[in-house]
Order: C-alpha cells, then sequence, then structure tokens
C-alpha cells in the first residue's frame, strides 16, 4: 500500500516535472532573445554612433557633435602623434628593421582603423563600414582588446588543437616611439570614444545602412507587415466563405468529407513545399515576378486552413437561438447569416485571424523563392505588386548565415529575432485576451 | 442542393407582406441556388488548394523521374546535383530526414505526453489556464527563432561543453525514473516476504541494493558520456533537441484532447475500484486514450518532418549517412533543407534534372505529410467513434 502510495506521488511528481520543463524551454529560448534583442535599442553608444546619425540621417545636435568631435579629436591626438612619430622613426632605420616592422604596424593601423576609424590623413573610404569606428561600447571594447594583444596559437602539443593564448601587441614594438601609445590608448579609450547611454528606439525604423552594419531595420518590418497584411487580405474572404458554407450549407454527404479531408491535408503540408509550389504556380506558371504578391498569395494559401478551422468554431459557437430568431422574424437565410450569426461570431473569427497573421508573419520557408531578398529598399504600396522585399524571419536567417560580417553584427540579428518574436506573441497575446473574453462572455 | 426549402419566404402565404415582389420570387429562388453555387465553388477552391499543390509539384518532379529514374533517387549514395556528371542519391537526405524526426519525436514524445496527463488530470483548474498559454506561446514562436537560437547560442554551447551537457541531460532525464522503479521494486520483492519483519528489513535491503545499482549506472553513463567530444555544434543531436521542443506544442494539445475524450465514467470507475490516480491514469485512462495519442505522435512526427529552418541553420547539411547510423553527433541534411537550400541555385537552370530533383524531394515530403494526416485522422476518428 505504502508503495502503490509512494509510486502515486512520484508519478504526479514526474509528470509536474515535465510541466516544469516545457515551461524552462520557453525561458531558456526566450531569455537570450530578449535580454540581448533588447541590446540593439538599448546601448552605450559611442561618439561614432553620433557622427554615424549625423552623417547618414542627419539627425542629432550639430553644436553639440562639433563640441564632442573636438573633444575627441583632442584625446586623440597623442596617439595618432605617436604613430607618425614612428612612422618618421621607422624612415631612419636600417631596411631589414624597416621590413619587420611592416607587417606589425600595417596589423596595427588596421586593428587601430576598426576601433577608431580611418586614421588621420588617410582619404575618406567608400564603404561606410569603414568611414566610421566602433558604435557601440560593448564592440569597442572587444576592438580594443584586439588592438592591444595580438593572438596566438601554441601548436607545442600536437595531440591537442592549438592553445589560444594572448599576448600584448607593446611587446612587439618595445624600445620605439610607438611603446607608450598603447598604455595611453587603454587608459583614454573612453574619452576617444565618449560612450553613453542611448535608446536607440528608431532601430526599427531607420534603414539599414551598409547591409545592417549600422541603422535599422525598418525595410524588412515593413516587408513582415506587407506579407503579413496580404496574406490576410487573400485567405479571410476564402476562408470566412468556405467556413460559413461548411457550417450552414452543407449536408453530411462525401462531397463535403471530401473538401474537409482535403482542408485538413493542407494544414499538414510542410511550409517549404508551400514555398515550392509557390514557385512552381504563382511565379513560373502564371508569371507574377518574385515580389510582395506571389509571397502574400503564397501565405495566404499557407494560413488558409487556420482561418477556416477557427471561423467554423467561431459560426458553430453561436447559439443556434440566434439563428431560428432570425429566421422566424421572416429574415432570409443568407440575411440571417450576414445580419445576425456572423457579427456573433465575429469575435472568434477575429481571434483565428489574428493567430493566423502571427503564422504568416513568422514563417520563412514559403517566401524564399517568391518574395524574399537580403537587402533592399522599403517598398511603396504600389511597388509590392513587382518587387520582392526584405522581411524579418528572411532577414533573421540570412544575417546570421551569409553575411560577410556575422560576429560583427550580432546585435542586429538578435534585434531582428527580438523584433519578430515580439510581433508574433503580441498577436497571439492579443488572440489569447480575446478569447478568454469570449468565453467569459459566453459563460456569463 | 434544396436551400429553397429552408428559406422562410415560400412559407409565407402569397398576399402578405414579403420582403420581395411576387414576381421577385422564382428570380430569388434562383438568386439562392446561384448563392449556394458560388458558395460551394469557393469552398471547393480553397479546399482543393491541396491537390493543386500536389498537381504543381508532380508536373515538376516527373521530368526528374523521367530523365533519372527511381531507383538512382531512392538508393544512391552519392548527392552531388551540381558536379559534371550530377549524381542524384538521395538517400543520405532521406536517413538524415528520418535520424532528426526519430531524435525530435524521443524528445517530443515523453515529455508532450507527460505534460498531458498532467494538463488534463493533475493540475488544478486554475493553474491549467497558466500553463495552456505557456504551451501555445512555444507553438507560436516562428520557427527561424529556433533555428537563430539553434544556430547562434546552443550550437557553440554544445560544441564547448558538449560533454558536460550530455551528462547533465543524462542526469536530469534517468534519475527521477530510475528513483522511482528502485523503489517500487525494492517494495514489490519486500512483500513476498510472510512475517511483518522480514518484509521491513527484505524491502529495506532491496530497496538500497537497487538504489545503489542506479546510481552506478547513472555515475558510469554520465561519465562515459561526458568524456565525448563534439566535434560540430551544428549536428543531428542540437537539430533533434529543438525540433522536439517545436513538436512539443503539437503533441501536447492533440494528446490532451484525447485524454479529455476519455470521459469522466471510466476515470470514477477506477477510483471506485480503489485504484490511485497513478494506477489510474496507467491503467484505464492512457491506454484508452492509446489511439489518440498515437495520432499526436504521427502529427509530431509530421512537424518535425516539415520543418525548415531550424535544420536549414543547425544541422550541418552534410549529405552523408552517419557512421554508425544512428550518431548523433554528426552533421546530416534533411529533405527540407535541401529543398531550401539549393533552390536558389537550381532556379536558374530550370528545366534542368538539378531544378526538377528539388520538386521530386519535395513530393516524396508531400506523400509523406499525406500518409501521416491520412493515418492520424483513422486513428482519430477511430477513438472518437468508441467513446460516443
Amino acid at each position: 500500500m505504502r508503495a502503490r502510495r509512494v509510486f502515486d506521488r512520484s508519478f504526479t511528481g514526474l509528470s509536474l516535472i515535465s510541466v516544469v520543463l516545457v515551461g524552462g524551454a520557453l525561458g531558456v529560448l526566450l531569455v537570450p532573445i530578449v535580454r540581448r534583442g533588447l541590446g540593439a535599442f538599448v546601448f552605450r553608444a559611442t561618439v561614432e554612433h553620433r557622427r554615424m546619425l549625423w552623417e547618414q540621417f542627419g539627425r542629432g545636435d550639430a553644436e553639440e557633435l562639433k563640441r564632442e568631435l573636438a573633444e575627441v579629436e583632442q584625446a586623440r591626438a597623442p596617439l595618432y602623434g605617436m604613430l607618425a612619430e614612428f612612422e618618421e622613426w621607422l624612415e631612419g632605420r636600417p631596411y631589414g628593421e624597416r621590413r619587420r616592422y611592416a607587417a606589425a604596424l600595417a596589423e596595427f593601423k588596421q586593428a587601430l582603423r576598426k576601433l577608431l576609424g580611418p586614421l588621420p590623413g588617410e582619404p575618406r573610404p567608400v564603404l561606410p563600414r569603414e568611414r566610421y569606428g566602433q558604435t557601440r561600447w560593448d564592440r569597442a571594447r572587444e576592438a580594443l582588446h584586439a588592438v592591444l594583444y595580438v593572438e596566438r596559437y601554441d601548436y607545442s602539443d600536437p595531440t591537442q588543437m592549438g592553445r589560444l593564448s594572448y599576448v600584448p601587441r607593446a611587446e612587439e614594438f618595445r624600445a620605439t616611439p610607438l611603446a607608450p601609445a598603447f598604455a595611453c590608448l587603454e587608459s583614454n579609450a573612453a574619452r576617444m570614444l565618449q560612450p553613453r547611454w542611448t535608446i536607440y528606439w528608431r532601430f526599427l525604423f531607420d534603414r539599414p545602412v551598409d547591409a545592417y552594419v549600422f541603422g535599422g531595420i525598418w525595410p524588412a518590418v515593413l516587408g513582415t507587415l506587407y506579407l503579413t497584411i496580404g496574406a490576410v487580405l487573400f485567405a479571410v474572404p476564402m476562408g470566412v466563405i468556405s467556413a460559413i458554407y461548411l457550417v450552414e450549407y452543407a449536408g453530411d454527404n462525401w462531397l463535403v468529407g471530401l473538401l474537409r479531408t482535403c482542408i485538413s491535408t493542407l494544414a499538414g503540408v510542410p511550409s517549404i513545399v508551400f514555398g515550392l509550389f509557390g514557385l512552381a504556380f504563382f511565379v513560373n506558371t502564371l508569371g507574377i515576378p518574385k515580389s510582395v504578391l506571389a509571397g502574400s498569395l503564397t501565405l495566404g494559401v499557407l494560413i488558409l486552413p487556420v482561418v477556416i478551422r477557427a471561423a467554423e468554431e467561431a459560426l458553430r459557437a453561436v447559439p443556434s437561438t440566434y439563428k431560428e430568431a432570425a429566421l422566424s422574424l421572416g429574415s432570409s437565410k443568407w440575411s440571417a447569416i450576414v445580419r445576425v450569426i456572423l457579427p456573433a461570431a465575429l469575435p472568434g473569427i477575429l481571434t483565428g485571424v489574428v493567430i493566423s497573421m502571427g503564422r504568416a508573419a513568422g514563417e520563412t520557408a514559403p517566401i524564399i523563392f517568391t518574395a524574399a531578398v537580403s537587402a533592399g529598399p522599403a517598398l511603396h504600396l504600389w511597388q509590392t505588386f513587382g518587387q520582392p522585399t526584405p522581411a524579418l524571419p528572411w532577414g533573421v536567417y540570412n544575417l546570421c548565415t551569409e553575411h560577410e560580417a556575422v560576429d560583427e553584427i550580432r546585435h542586429v540579428q538578435y534585434g531582428m529575432v527580438l523584433t519578430l518574436v515580439a510581433l508574433v506573441l503580441l498577436l497571439n497575446g492579443a488572440a489569447i485576451i480575446m478569447r478568454a473574453r469570449i468565453a467569459r462572455r459566453l459563460a456569463g | 442542393m434544396s436551400v429553397s426549402d429552408s428559406t422562410p419566404v415560400r412559407r409565407v402565404p402569397a398576399g402578405r407582406s414579403l420582403p420581395l415582389g411576387r414576381r421577385a420570387r422564382p428570380l430569388r429562388r434562383l438568386g439562392a441556388l446561384a448563392g449556394h453555387a458560388g458558395l460551394l465553388a469557393l469552398t471547393a477552391s480553397s479546399a482543393l488548394a491541396v491537390l493543386f499543390i500536389f498537381f504543381f509539384i508532380a508536373r515538376d518532379a516527373l521530368p526528374f523521374f523521367r530523365l533519372r529514374g527511381l531507383r538512382e533517387l531512392f538508393t544512391g549514395l552519392e548527392w552531388y546535383p551540381s558536379a559534371d556528371p550530377p549524381a542524384f542519391g538521395a538517400l543520405p537526405i532521406f536517413v538524415g530526414s528520418g535520424l532528426v524526426t526519430l531524435g525530435a519525436i524521443l524528445v517530443a514524445v515523453p515529455l508532450g505526453i507527460s505534460a498531458a496527463v498532467c494538463l488534463s488530470d493533475i493540475l488544478p483548474f486554475r493553474l491549467r489556464q497558466v500553463v495552456k498559454p505557456i504551451v501555445e506561446v512555444l507553438a507560436a514562436i516562428p520557427s527561424v527563432a529556433f533555428g537563430f537560437f539553434a544556430l547562434v547560442v546552443f550550437a557553440p554551447l554544445l560544441q564547448k561543453h558538449g560533454g558536460w551537457i550530455l551528462a547533465i541531460a543524462w542526469w536530469c532525464v534517468a534519475t527521477p525514473p530510475l528513483g522511482v522503479a528502485a523503489f517500487v521494486f525494492g517494495d514489490a520483492i519486500g512483500g513476498r516476504f510472510r512475517s511483518e519483519r522480514a518484509q521491513g528489513r527484505a524491502r529495506l535491503a532491496a530497496t538500497l541494493l537497487l538504489a545503489a545499482g542506479a546510481l552506478v549506472v547513472l555515475v558510469l553513463i554520465g561519465l562515459r558520456l561526458r568524456g565525448i567530444q563534439v566535434d560540430s555544434g551544428t549536428n543531428a543531436l542540437n537539430v533533434s533537441i529543438i525540433l522536439g521542443f517545436m513538436a512539443l506544442p503539437t503533441v501536447v494539445s492533440v494528446s490532451e484532447d484525447a485524454l479529455q475524450a476519455v470521459g469522466r465514467e471510466l476515470r470514477a470507475g477506477a477510483y471506485a475500484l480503489g485504484s490511485t490516480r497513478a494506477e489510474t491514469l496507467i491503467r484505464v485512462v492512457i491506454p484508452a486514450a492509446a489511439s489518440g495519442l498515437c495520432a499526436a505522435v504521427i502529427l509530431g512526427v509530421m512537424r518535425a518532418v516539415g520543418e525548415t529552418m531550424v535544420v536549414w541553420m543547425a544541422s550541418g547539411n552534410a549529405a552523408q549517412i552517419p557512421q554508425p547510423w544512428y550518431n548523433v553527433l554528426e552533421p546530416v541534411r534533411t529533405l527540407t533543407a535541401t529543398i531550401a537550400g539549393e533552390m536558389g541555385e537550381a532556379d536558374q537552370v530550370t528545366g534542368s534534372a538539378r531544378y526538377h530533383v528539388l520538386f521530386a524531394l519535395a513530393l516524396a515530403l508531400l506523400a509523406i505529410a499525406f500518409v501521416c494526416n491520412f493515418v492520424s485522422e483513422r486513428v482519430i476518428a477511430r477513438s472518437v467513434a468508441k467513446y460516443r
């Protein structure tokens, strides 16, 4: 008996653990995305960030920026002075020594450019990413580390992988005019970059500069909005009408059975197959160019079963007394449906629509071949019929697998994921609240 | 299709105030009929979308079979679609899909079913209202976010501390069931003795012995797992775990429905016979809901097979059969990832075998989805019929 009781308890415990695990999994997934995603919006911005905003977007306080730049220049001057002094000193050294220092100097200058932007006297680079130093203080600290230390791999143990160690770069320039530069840089880095806490909410609404290295993600956000709304515009009328037919008109014959089976099968088709279908049908057969339109249609077919199912449920939940009352007052069946049943079912249908919007916004596979490009401007409404657009889900994939500076734009990737997840969860949260209100109304 | 029967207009005696004039009546009937036909047509078109999809995929898949035949695709081991001459052996890709799906099911099914049991029978109503949205949110998160997590967060972690992660996961998963098993079996062995004192001693001894054995097993296997070096974080294991959590909401909600469908009477009967809650659930409710749980597993399989972004981003995309086949620490490649990854390049060569082979893979995927859907529908229909 005791064993049975203990077994019962532990069984309960095990299943509780599983529920906790499910919740924990959600937490493990969301915590890094939210924490680091917020880092795209709130961070310590350096003077380079403010310079970039002024030059690329024309935003900021010109006077203030000018004053700040002068201050920064003053802070950087001794460092650049030492560099110039070193180069002058190197001119006078014998050829062998000059050669020995050349590679180390080039490497040092490259690392310094990465941290502070182009060195004085250099021509203005073509790529925006080379025009500015580090715009974020967290990235700047990493770049500073790269200036101060050299990566060395120790291969002395052949059975192990090479062991990484950091050697101070100052060692390479010992007893040269450049030697004090490192200490100067280390102690004055904050004055050279002027980090300041900033809320960059325009991350959502700025265009990206130089393939997302600077700026925001507006084209992708807008593209996702277009695609989602387009899909809903297509799927909701079709879905609601189908649901009305299935609930109010359809009898119980083989044809209706077949239709139902088809709809539930449609719900089970893998999303990548929808993508191929969109490519084969909308793009290659109908001749719609790869565009928001083609993507919306593909996504529309994808969310159709979701909409139909939700609308069906909502229509079925309307008490039959409503319909009977309307019919007994002499209204025709169609007007009873339009005037009485549909309004009563509307909140439920809207819930389904909102959920399907979340689904459409987050899907990647169907838009790869039909609508998405990795970089492009924000589209105007009339361009959506003929042009592909960047979109959030595709952008996330693209930035973290195919971008040439994957590690340097982690914050943009996280920001993008957070935006997408927040969008989808907002939609779903709205649906959950709406459903709870409907349930309360039906109960009370 | 007699809509007009149900329209009240006909039953209103002539001469009373009709919504429309008398002459309008036949017109109106015609309109109702046309409306019905229109509705049917629209419904049919949205339902037949699936046949449409099938048709268009098959249309572009057939040229491949005409060009290269069936055998190479399903039995060949070499996948070099862009080489000269190309090789289209997709067996490693099928194996890859199968392997990650199996892994995902191993994660999703035990966790999902026990969570569903908890939701339907154990948690009080209020807590259930909190837990259900959690599952819903898990279902709503876009697959690309899971893929991003797998690639950017989980893969480096797995590569760096793979052995420890495996060992800790093993301990977390295996400790509770082994502990319970040791206790229950110990008790059962003790129960065989006649006298009370002997029972008590035997019970204690057996339980301790079994617990010690379980501990040894736990530690030994854990230490072995700890020694494992993970060469690359983007592998079948990573994808399996993430896919398992993605399939979880499906498994939970379908199996919860199945458990709810069993009904009060069976449960009440079992309780009345003196069984505990665990016994009721294990001996009565779960067997009664078995077909529904089966459907849950099938739908979970479907979700895992059809998922694209996670596997594309984090499976390593190596078209090779792992050595040995169950080695989840090697990179694999799946059907969906192959289609997603290669269509971008094959798109420019529309009409070539390289383009059509991707449709052939999609056709295979579609076939799997259809079969899964069909089977699960049958199973659910049967279980519903049983409890009506």
